[in-house]
């Protein structure tokens, strides 16, 4: 009797509990693993390329393996051109719509809105590449064309070496550009960026929103200084989110853009090319050398793409809190 | 009941062995008793229409090739690689490139074997008003000249003298070349540098053939990856002033018109198949059996050759087989679907070759393929090659006497004509895989012999010269003079309507300067300046004015 004693209190889980317990535990590292194994695998495969190269690996434009001269400066500026183009028209339309889905839209329809734009998001990255090259191609030349026209004296409006005014206008330099793959890429993205957007604005406090209408705030008013407020956080994540997926992007950009190793902020003019288009492009016949030039390239990639994804989510995780609000 | 169950599937695998080894004694080589596995290739898209209509052919007899273009230069990197069963490729392996790059087999045997020939055609979309140019004719150097950057417009003097005064539009031109590593690129760089190495040697900065088409940055080339992507930039909507080399076949798919290059002889043909065959007499195959580029091309004789109906860019595309007796890849079952789809595509497939822009192989390559093909037989007993008789192949280059004789281009027709130098330009199309010429031209050559000769010159040609040109060719000047838009400069469309009438589009088009663009600008400006001026000017003359607030007024 006397030697009843009190259960020892531990937290350390037992029994089923502790398999469950380190069997999720092994699933949520193996995440981590896949992940920094990609990682060690493509710096270790791009060790002799950089270490052959050095900087002038980040500053040559040329991509030419025959003639042993190889740089992605070029190829990351032509990365990036795609991916603003991307974001400038995905982001507009991601948060007009997020905000049309949570706040306008009847109820039931909100549901059918939603699974629309999911399924957006399924739909195979060559589909959109097939229809920015066959359909949308000629309307974003004439487009590019009233730009340059009128806006050509902005830098990244111009196309260099031609007449906007001319009696034939030379359609040529007007298609395959990082302009037109950027709008079959900005489909792409803006599933992603609006479902973030919208899960962000559906977590605006209903208190504070009838608030706003109870002061007399019209349902824009009850927008502008409530629901956007809160969802900055979610409206940057998102941007980050869909900038990330965009700066990926493969096969329509294979599909659109015609390979160009120039440094050009100019958008409107035939052809650029991004790290993963040169990637699929010259995988198939890179020897071992340029193999490793490639994954040079990749890593950079997957770096760049890392930085923009922890971002994103270290925003959205603040936002979380809706600090928004306070502010 | 247990027994006969038993019983019954031996009973029927014995009947099946049965009909199997009596289909096997009576039809070797297309019995369906033959074991045959899939077999999977890459390379070339030079050929690669020709190869899909074979492989097509052939699934009915229970053969799956696939075959996936991508460019000669990935046919052999992953042949190398033991990745594919066959590489089609239109240079061999390289060795070492000038970077020491290693371009090679990695180790695995092969053998090449010619599998078609063809020519790497010009095809291009120039616009006059709203018709397609169709029967533009350009020199050789005329051609380097544009793929250099040199020639940029189409207005330039160069191409007019090509095309016997003919003048077209001042459109600035796109040159479309391969953006990926490519036969065909080899192909045409070879040409160029063997024929125009002053052109081509200072742009390329060095000497030799390269699979990827140096693009100098600034230039208005376009890259695009795979012939049939070179294709659809030229003939889609943003195609107007491109031209870009790809396999005669490519335009003749999509009726688009190429470019007539001019010959040694003074005539400016187009790459149909008799052309082609013309050609290629003079190609120089390596023939040394013990040399690892057997039977592998020479094609300086082709470039030069000085029959007036020889296309210069003519070329044969290679298979690589493997014909180690331990391939990694390899088993009975491949290496008999790789000897019977070579069957067919050398033997029946040949006569395939010309309706879809190829030209058949004359029968001494048919045969030293046969030789390679037996390769296989080496490697593996096993493999069937019983009753394969070259002769009994229905090839049209096979004249059923004389082996020698290359009987396509016995009876290529002679060229027409207004196809001359300085003659012309003829008004037929072009990329239809017709013939140019003026009537029969058959027969020129009375008993052809390996060469085919240069018996072809123009009076012996059928129909005289002088009556040729009466119907098509008539020189730009004696046409009706295009209508030009007073406020654009464009030519107005509409003088030939429809393609079936077979007359060229003329026009001597004039730049109007309808439009200046430094006025558009000034006056741009003055007005924006005007428009600010309006909105602020009232509100500096408001304030402007004296206070007339009275002191102490409340505010």
């Amino acid at each position: 009797m006397a030697n009843v004693r009190p259960r020892k209190i531990s937290r350390k889980a037992t029994g089923g509990d502790a398999v469950f317990e380190n069997g999720a535990r092994a699933v949520g590292a193996s995440v981590l693993l896949i992940t920094g194994g990609v990682g060690v695998f493509l710096a270790w495969q791009a060790y002799p390329t950089l270490e052959r190269y050095g900087w002038s690996f980040f500053t040559e434009s040329q991509w030419q393996p025959d003639q042993d001269v190889i740089g992605i400066a070029a190829v990351l500026v032509g990365t990036f051109s795609v991916a603003m183009v991307a974001m400038a028209f995905a982001v507009p339309l991601s948060i007009l719509m997020a905000l049309y889905i949570s706040e306008y839209a009847p109820a039931r329809f909100r549901s059918s809105l939603v699974a629309l734009i999911d399924l957006m998001a399924a739909v195979p990255s060559i589909v959109y590449g097939l229809w920015g090259f066959f359909l949308i191609m000629p309307y974003a030349a004439e487009l590019a064309l009233w730009l340059q026209r009128y806006l050509g004296w902005i830098p990244i409006f111009d196309v260099a070496n031609t007449d906007p005014n001319a009696a034939v206008w030379d359609t040529t330099r007007y298609v395959a550009s990082a302009f037109c793959a950027g709008i079959a890429v900005a489909m792409m993205v803006m599933p992603m960026a609006c479902a973030v957007m919208r899960q962000v604005f559906s977590q605006t406090p209903d208190g504070e929103k009838e608030a706003a209408l109870a002061l007399g705030a019209t349902r824009w008013g009850m927008v502008t200084s409530v629901v956007l407020p809160f969802g900055r956080g979610g409206i940057i994540g998102g941007t980050m989110l869909g900038l990330g997926r965009a700066l990926g992007e493969t096969i329509a950009v294979v599909l659109i853009v015609s390979p160009a190793f120039e440094i050009k902020p100019r958008i409107l003019e035939v052809g650029t090319t991004t790290v993963s288009s040169l990637i699929a492009g010259r995988f198939g016949e890179a020897s071992s050398s340029q193999l490793s030039a490639l994954l040079a390239a990749g890593f950079v990639l997957f770096v760049i793409t890392l930085l923009v994804n922890t971002v994103a989510s270290v925003v959205v995780n603040r936002s979380r809190s809706g600090a928004g609000t306070d502010a | 009941m247990n027994r006969r169950a038993l019983l019954r599937p031996a009973v029927r695998s014995a009947i099946a062995l049965t009909l199997a080894f009596a289909t096997l004694l009576t039809q070797p080589g297309t019995a369906s008793a033959t074991v045959y596995a899939q077999i999977e290739g890459t390379g070339s898209t030079w050929s690669e229409l020709i190869v899909q209509q074979w492989i097509a052919d052939v699934d009915a007899n229970g053969m799956k090739v696939v075959y996936t273009g991508g460019g000669s230069s990935k046919g052999r990197k992953d042949f190398s690689q033991n990745s594919t069963d066959f590489a089609i490729s239109e240079i061999p392996y390289q060795g070492t490139d000038e970077t020491g790059q290693a371009d090679t087999s990695n180790g695995r045997e092969f053998a090449y074997l010619p599998i078609v020939a063809g020519g790497t055609a010009f095809t291009y979309q120039l616009k006059i008003g709203n018709d397609l140019v169709r029967n533009l004719r350009l020199s050789g150097e005329t051609i380097a000249k544009i793929f250099t950057n040199q020639i940029t417009n189409w207005n330039d003097a160069a191409i007019t003298a090509d095309n016997n005064g003919r003048t077209f539009p001042s459109l600035p031109i796109t040159p479309v070349v391969r953006s990926d590593g490519s036969g065909t690129t080899a192909q045409f760089t070879t040409w160029l540098d063997s024929e125009f190495p002053s052109i081509w040697r200072p742009f390329f900065g060095g000497s030799g053939l390269t699979s990827y088409y140096p693009k100098e940055s600034g230039s208005r080339a376009i890259g695009q990856a795979g012939s049939d992507q070179v294709m659809n930039t030229i003939s889609g909507f943003a195609g107007n002033g491109t031209i870009g080399y790809v396999e005669y076949s490519y335009p003749v798919n999509k009726d688009y018109p190429v470019v007539k290059v001019l010959n040694k002889s003074g005539y400016f043909v187009e790459p149909t198949q008799y052309n082609v065959a013309v050609a290629l007499t003079k190609a120089k195959i390596n023939q040394d059996k013990g040399s690892a580029l057997y039977l592998t091309q020479i094609l300086d004789g082709v470039y030069r050759n000085t029959d007036a109906r020889a296309y210069p860019i003519s070329s044969y595309s290679y298979m690589v087989i493997p014909t180690g007796a331990d391939d990694p890849r390899m088993t009975t079952a491949k290496r008999q679907t790789i000897a019977d789809f070579l069957y067919y595509s050398l033997c029946a497939g040949q006569t395939k070759a010309g309706p879809y822009g190829y030209s058949p192989l004359p029968l001494n390559l048919v045969q030293a393929g046969f030789e390679q093909i037996a390769l296989l037989q080496q490697a593996d007993s096993a493999v069937d090659l019983t009753d394969r008789d070259v002769r009994s192949c229905n090839n049209p280059t096979f004249d059923g006497k004389n082996l020698n004789k290359n009987q396509l281009a016995a009876i290529a027709p002679a060229p027409a004509a207004c196809d001359k130098q300085g003659e012309g330009p003829c008004g037929t199309e072009t990329g239809n895989n017709e013939p140019s010429t003026d009537g029969s031209g058959g027969g020129t050559t009375p008993d052809g012999g390996e060469t085919g000769a240069g018996g072809a010159s123009p009076a012996g040609g059928g129909a005289g010269s002088g009556a040729a040109g009466a119907g098509s060719g008539a020189p730009g000047g004696s046409a009706p003079p295009p209508v030009v838009d007073p406020a654009t400069g464009a030519v107005v469309g509409g003088t030939s309507t429809g393609a079936a009438t077979g007359d060229a589009i003329y026009a001597n088009p004039t730049e109007l300067a309808a439009d200046r663009a430094l006025d558009t600008r000034t006056f741009g400006w003055l007005a924006a300046l005007l428009a600010v001026g309006l909105v602020v000017m009232p509100g500096f003359y408001a304030a402007s004015l004296p206070r007339r607030r009275k002191p102490g007024t409340v505010r």
